[in-house]
């Protein structure tokens, strides 16, 4: 019953090295935008398959779109460690860190990882462009900065077949790369630099290779992948699981301080629930200051996973004789919760879990209501009235599976 | 490792100023010069054998009483020249406008072009006195820090009450309509009469990169007549404007600094982002509870390294606007040269080559494009005239101030700069003193990549950023550093690119001792 | 038609806030009569059918200022408001162009292809501007205060002010403090470093005035044009279709919807005072109208020194007003084509050519042009701003054949020798060829050619010196020093008498804003 029709169209924004490939498999036509780029949302009609694929096979993910930068020279290091919260002096090369950096205020710009790839050369990834806040926080330093974007192509294979995929195409096994480690290898005749990172929470490695390999490292890994289910993976399946793995995300979870309007917009690393990144300890970083302050004093505002309870929202459901009606796909809508008739938080990304069988948001709360375990209420429109409904502050990440950190 | 209370860095009149009254307060201070001597931009320098020049300023309009009283620069030394002072201009026809202290002799003297501007200059030197009146308490207090305003700042700001009451707040608007008008706007409600609009609109531009068809000029103009009792305000120090930093260094020293020169800086320590002493650039280290700078913001605060600085302040620095355009000239002269329309009188004082308000707007054009200006306009005297040891005998020397020489240039060298410079000064003063060419013995070219390898200056800028309303009082230099205290701790700046701004007045100086004697 | 003599309120010149005023004072019940020099209403924002099927807003050209709340009491879209979006701005260059469009990502792009620095301040500027833009509203919308005796009020106005900056934070006053002080080329280098773009964001900090982008003073001029676009959206510059002139027309009906009565070929030549106040005016017919206030929409200089009689105003006023800069520099060429104009560097049709086209491929080109106008002679290459309305708005010219609006910087009113026939015909093959050295087409597929130097605008428009402000944006001219300290809360020193125009808080565009403030404070005085 597959009836095929050709697409043909033309865009006015940017295409992926690999749009190619990406564009004749993206059956549904549901493509976004992601930093000016097409970017596929399901490549299938719906995007559980999809969604499955991260959790029990593997997804492939074009994620080109990333803002990528080249640092080098002699000060590289001390300069990430300045921009960034996390000690970069400890990152060693062939590390990974994840790291948010911070406006003088201590208010989050941006987060990413920062690749150590060799001897004073390291890779920064980012959600939006930051190459003039690089520069300007550069002057006095001996480091080059470069644009990585356009000239790197990077594709994330995520999900519990991932290690098996790379070993059958690298020259090498993989099995020693630990959880947000790098590597070189040769897949085929293509240098790649694999890492173990991804924004899924589960066993996956992210791959960069210059973006003229683009097509063939994506044909190869297809083709190698087809026994183990490999799958093209959109941007619906991702926001599923990364809120499964309660990885925030820019200008949903948090606005970056570079273009918030206001103050209030604007959030400290400890608001976002990644104190664990700030390195106090650091004699002087960008921001140090004004978080010595957050964490002394405490900040007003916690970032929490919550879980919208079943029961209450059956029974609300029940009254007008529906089943609880679910989302589908993860929502972005900043959502209120109360405590009582007091709003004390909202929630600003969510999802029906498929796997955990439970309704999960992440949640900007007041800190006295984001202790583990608090009761809050939860604003659910059911047939277009508004209701609440209970939930409460849980351990995150909802989903952490073993398999993401440990090697066979 | 050497300690001290403070560590002043820069001679100049400023430093001086803030080392000897910090000294005076009982402070163990040490004032570090990078020359051979003290100085700065208001030394008397030997610029080839027995010729000597003022280097940057010849004359100094006013110093604030309070700095002559206060540190008693007359049993230094210091004493002002007022015999026979004005602004010479040639007009046409032989015609020369003279303007002096003395209204009525200027009035006459302006008649020879317009009566009707004869007539109106009394009312003129009068508004624009009671306008610096108004700037004048302003000029001595720390700017609060605006818009964060409290009460105490507000507190602060008493002393422009005084003005106030004495000229109503009727004139207090008058000041905000006339602040930010250029100098063609002011001089078109007032003259008619090219040479005077001319020579009044030159007092607008002087160090500036802008003509005086240009807002802010009339800023400029009446910060450069702040404290003075007449337009256009010449005065001279005896024996060389040198002699006022001679004082300085010598009051200082009264007062227990002690002053070195031949000591670099080559930058500020710090600990936990508070200052605590200077490296030399011969390695060695002092340190101190403060340290105050009168060198310019920009180049203070690369003694401190960029890299400390945090990106908001980073910016802001950055953001400072230098761009000097100001070019001296020293020319040593076989004899003194025959000048068409002006006497020995005019030439022992400053003669401005400003024959109309355009020729000096025209002037400006060519630094927009990084080019050095043909006909530029040029500010001159014989000091020679006056002091007889500045050059040997019969022989004299010429002292020029020129304007428009970019430091940004555009498809030359500074070399070319320099004798484009040179050209196109030795053709102006050809047209008023012919054969002068063939009189010069030596000379010294003084571009702003000059002034800047020189002084030290950043951008060749004379007053250490420029005198516009965007780096005016609480914008000066930078939002966050305009009481002179700065994000690093313990240091503080007290040089010409502090409120009040540039000149010889010392008020920077002044107002920043106050400020860190109130800090300790 | 029989018209009465008396009314409550003459307000004289129907430009669009003269007409705004109008619409105001009789939609709160009073009687009034507008009087129009013209055969057409509008005064500056006018369309005329200038050559037979091609409609021009002759002199404005776009509308972004208009504020809402006019629109809505008004009711200005039931009485024909229609505004149509401008697509794009279009630098051309040799071999090269910049494009920004409405579109973030695709500005982005074009701009990342000149300039990563650029591409990411790009953003942040807009944010910046429309947040400062946000600051200073509130002033815009605030009764200048008579600083000179403060009373209650006015010291009030004043302390909300302080109260308003303190909320800004010391980033965004510092912004605000360089705005009001700095020249644009230089305010735009503390952002962006590639010229094409920041020499044509600095042209509008210098239409309409006679400064250079290089004078300082241009940045406020560049944020008074940033006021219209809310939230920084680009979007907010538009066309109104029919042109120009149907907003002026709108506001007519507007006027007349709430019983306001409308008079053009209505030449007033004198304001007539009794006592020391207004009581009515005459006209050049002879005709008088008698009324309880009358308005001038017109520039301060024509309503002071032409209508009211010397004797009834102070002297110092006078000098005031004497002094009073209104230097004009633009003129405007408008072109009927016979097709459209072909860009070297971006041949074709396409959007470019349904936004703005902006001659302004840096700033020493711009600044050249006003070097020129500053010693006197219209610009040997000047800075154009291109508009073809009948892209948008395909009954602006017959089927196939297009309207081109050249606004023109600079032509200065005071020209060595005065402007004469054969000099406006060179200024105009000086914009043609201008426009030719990027679009070699335009030579062949002009049809008409009507050439408007500030002369010609004076004289047709009545505006003095042919400043299309009614006074230059300069600091000393703003706020409760516009135009005549003292009298910057749009009553006179004559009783009676009050000003609604350009001239007066919070200064030029179509705004509407001083027509609206004035009418609020005579309805306000109303006795």
């Amino acid at each position: 019953m597959s009836i095929q029709t050709q697409f043909t169209g033309s865009t006015s924004l940017k295409v992926t090295p690999f749009h190619k490939r990406t564009s004749v498999l993206n059956h549904s036509q549901e493509w976004r935008r992601w930093s000016g780029y097409l970017s596929a949302t399901t490549y299938d009609l719906t995007h559980d398959v999809e969604y499955y694929s991260i959790r029990t096979k593997a997804a492939l993910l074009d994620i080109t779109p990333l803002h990528k930068y080249i640092i080098k020279g002699s000060d590289a290091g001390i300069f990430l460690d300045r921009l960034v919260t996390r000690n970069i002096k400890v990152c060693k090369i062939g590390q990974v860190m994840y790291t948010p950096w911070c406006d003088e205020d201590g208010k989050q710009i941006d987060d990413g990882t920062v690749q150590h790839l060799s001897e004073n050369r390291f890779r920064l990834t980012s959600a939006e462009p930051n190459m003039e806040w690089l520069t300007h926080n550069a002057a006095g330093l001996e480091v080059d900065i470069s644009e990585d974007s356009e000239v790197t192509a990077s594709l994330a294979l995520q999900g519990p077949s991932s290690r098996a995929i790379l070993n059958e195409v690298a020259d090498e096994n993989i099995d020693q790369l630990k959880f947000f480690w790098l590597t070189e290898r040769w897949i085929g005749d293509i240098p790649v630099t694999i890492s173990r990172t991804g924004y899924t929470g589960d066993l996956g490695y992210e791959l960069w290779t210059p973006k003229e390999n683009a097509l063939t490292l994506w044909d190869r890994l297809m083709e190698a992948g087809a026994p183990f289910g490999i799958t093209p993976t959109g941007l619906h399946a991702l926001d599923m699981a990364r809120i499964e793995a309660s990885l925030i995300l820019l200008d949903v979870d948090y606005i970056s301080a570079q273009h918030a309007a206001i103050d209030l917009r604007k959030s400290s690393p400890f608001e976002l629930g990644l104190g664990w990144t700030v390195k106090l300890k650091k004699k002087d970083f960008i921001g140090r200051t004004a978080l010595e302050n957050d964490h002394r004093r405490g900040t007003e505002w916690q970032l929490r996973g919550i879980e919208i309870e079943w029961e209450p929202l059956e029974t609300l459901y029940r009254k007008i004789g529906l089943p609880p009606q679910l989302p589908g796909m993860a929502w972005r809508t900043s959502t209120p919760l109360y405590s009582g008739n007091e709003q004390v938080g909202y929630a600003t990304s969510g999802c029906w879990s498929p796997l955990l069988k439970k309704y999960i948001a992440l949640a900007h709360l007041k800190t006295e209501y984001a202790k583990e375990g608090t009761p809050v209420q939860f604003e659910v429109k059911v047939e277009h009235f508004r209701k609440t409904t209970s939930a409460r502050v849980v351990k995150t990440p909802f989903y952490n599976p073993e398999r993401k950190r440990t090697c066979p | 490792m050497k300690s001290f209370d403070t560590i002043v860095i820069g001679g100049g009149v400023n430093g001086l100023i803030t080392a000897a009254f910090l000294g005076k307060a009982g402070n163990k201070v040490v004032l570090l010069e990078k020359g051979k001597s003290v100085g700065g931009l208001a030394s008397t320098e030997q610029f080839a054998p027995g010729f000597h020049c003022n280097s940057v300023f010849d004359s100094v309009p006013w110093i604030n009483s309070v700095l002559s009283t206060d540190l008693d620069l007359e049993s230094h030394g210091f004493r002002f020249d007022d015999a026979d002072t004005a602004l010479s201009t040639p007009g046409t026809e032989g015609k020369t406008l003279s303007i002096s202290p003395d209204t009525e002799a200027t009035s006459r003297s302006i008649a020879q072009f317009s009566d009707r501007d004869a007539e109106k200059w009394p009312g003129f030197c009068e508004k624009i006195s009671m306008l610096t009146d108004f700037l004048e308490p302003l000029y001595g207090i720390t700017p609060p820090p605006i818009p964060e305003l409290d009460l105490t700042s507000l507190l602060s700001m008493k002393p422009m009450i005084k003005p106030v009451r004495k000229h109503g707040r009727q004139n207090l608007v008058e000041l905000l309509r006339i602040l930010p008008m250029t100098m063609l706007e002011l001089l078109d409600e007032w003259f008619e009469s090219e040479p005077l609009r001319g020579t009044v609109a030159a007092s607008g531009i002087r160090h500036l990169n802008q003509g005086p068809m240009a807002v802010g000029t009339v800023f400029n103009f009446l910060h450069h007549h702040v404290g003075s009792e007449s337009i256009c305000p010449v005065r001279f120090v005896s024996g060389g404007t040198g002699q006022l930093t001679d004082a300085l260094q010598s009051a200082a020293e009264t007062a227990g600094v002690e002053v070195r020169t031949k000591a670099e800086v080559s930058s500020v320590m710090l600990q936990n982002r508070q200052a605590t002493g200077i490296t030399l650039a011969d390695g060695e280290q002092l340190t101190a509870g403060a340290v105050v700078s009168a060198l310019d913001p920009q180049s203070t605060f690369h003694l401190v390294g960029t890299q400390n600085l945090t990106p908001r302040f980073r910016r802001r620095v950055k953001n400072i606007k230098f761009r000097g355009a100001t070019a001296r000239v020293h020319f040593g002269l076989k004899s003194l040269p025959q000048f068409d329309s002006l006497n020995e009188k005019a030439l022992k004082s400053i003669v401005s080559i400003s024959p109309s308000l355009s020729y000096v707007e025209s002037s400006s054009d060519a630094a927009k494009y990084g080019q050095v200006s043909q006909e530029p306009w040029i500010e001159f005297s014989l000091p020679s005239l006056r002091e007889s040891s500045f050059a040997p005998l019969g022989k004299h020397v010429l002292s020029a101030t020129v304007q428009y020489v970019p430091y940004h240039l555009r498809g030359m060298d500074n070399a070319t700069a320099r004798q484009k410079l040179r050209n196109s000064v030795v053709a102006v003063l050809e047209t008023h003193a012919l054969g002068i060419a063939d009189l010069i013995e030596h000379e010294q070219m003084l571009t702003p990549n000059d002034l800047e390898s020189k002084f030290g200056l950043t951008e060749g800028n004379i007053n250490h950023g420029e005198m516009m309303l965007d780096q005016f009082f609480f914008m000066r230099p930078t939002i966050d550093t305009a009481q002179y205290s700065t994000p690093i701790k313990n240091l503080y700046l007290c040089g010409p690119g502090t409120h009040p701004g540039g000149g010889l007045h010392g008020m920077n100086g002044l107002n920043a001792a106050q400020l860190v004697l109130k800090g300790n | 038609m029989p018209v009465d003599r008396k009314y409550d309120a003459i307000v004289i010149g129907g430009g669009h806030n003269g007409l705004t005023t109008a619409a105001y004072l009789a939609r709160d019940g009073k009687k009034v009569l507008l009087l129009e020099r013209r055969h057409v209403l509008g005064g500056a924002a006018v369309t005329e059918e200038i050559f037979p099927g091609f409609k021009f807003s002759v002199c404005s050209y776009v509308v972004s200022l208009l504020k809402p709340n006019i629109i809505r009491d008004l009711q200005l879209s039931r009485f024909g408001l229609e505004l149509v979006p401008l697509e794009s701005t279009f630098t051309p260059l040799e071999g090269d162009y910049l494009i920004r469009c409405a579109d973030n990502d695709l500005t982005r792009q074009e701009l990342y292809r000149h300039s990563p620095n650029d591409a990411e301040a790009y953003n942040k500027f807009g944010q910046t501007m429309s947040q400062i833009g946000m600051a200073v509203r509130p002033i815009l919308n605030t009764m200048a205060p008579d600083p000179t005796k403060l009373g209650f009020s006015g010291a009030r106005t004043l302390m909300d002010l302080g109260r308003h900056f303190r909320s800004l934070g010391s980033d965004k006053f510092e912004q605000l403090a360089k705005l009001m002080t700095m020249s644009s080329a230089d305010f735009l280098d503390e952002w962006f470093e590639f010229e094409p773009l920041k020499a044509t964001m600095s042209a509008s900090g210098i239409i309409g005035t006679f400064m250079g982008p290089k004078s300082p003073g241009s940045a406020y001029v560049m944020l008074h044009h940033y006021m219209g676009e809310i939230d920084g959206v680009f979007r907010a510059w538009g066309f109104q279709r029919g042109g120009t002139g149907a907003v002026s027309m709108a506001i007519a009906r507007s006027a007349e919807h709430f019983g306001a009565t409308i008079m053009t070929e209505a030449d007033v030549s004198k304001i007539i005072t009794r006592n020391g106040h207004a009581t009515g005016v005459a006209l050049e017919n002879g005709d008088e109208f008698e009324a309880q206030v009358v308005v001038s929409g017109l520039d301060p200089k024509r309503t002071f020194l032409n209508l009211v009689d010397a004797s009834d105003l102070p002297e110092d006023f006078i000098q005031s007003v004497k002094n009073f800069r209104i230097r004009g520099s633009s003129g405007k060429v408008n072109l009927a084509l016979d097709g459209l104009p072909d860009f070297t560097c971006l041949p074709g049709d396409g959007p470019h050519l349904s936004g703005a086209i902006s001659i302004s491929p840096d700033f020493d080109y711009i600044e050249k042009a006003y070097d020129d106008a500053k010693h006197g002679s219209f610009s040997k290459r000047p800075y154009i701003d291109i508009v073809l309305p009948s892209v948008l708005d395909p009954d602006m010219s017959p089927p196939g054949k297009h309207v081109m609006s050249c606004f023109v910087q600079y032509a200065p009113y005071d020209i060595t020798g005065g402007w004469d026939d054969s000099k406006r015909e060179a200024f105009g093959d000086t914009v043609v060829n201008a426009l030719a050295r990027f679009a070699p087409n335009i030579k062949d597929i002009i049809l008409h050619r009507q050439v408007l130097t500030p002369w010609d605008i004076e004289n047709t428009f009545g505006l003095t010196e042919g400043n299309i402000f009614h006074g230059e944006l300069a600091l000393q001219q703003l706020f409760f020093l516009r135009p005549v300290v003292k009298w910057a809360d749009y009553r006179t020193p004559v009783r009676k008498l009050y000003q609604c125009g350009s001239g007066t808080h919070p200064g030029g565009g179509i705004t509407g804003a001083p027509g609206e403030m004035a009418a609020k404070k005579i309805l306000k005085e109303w006795r």
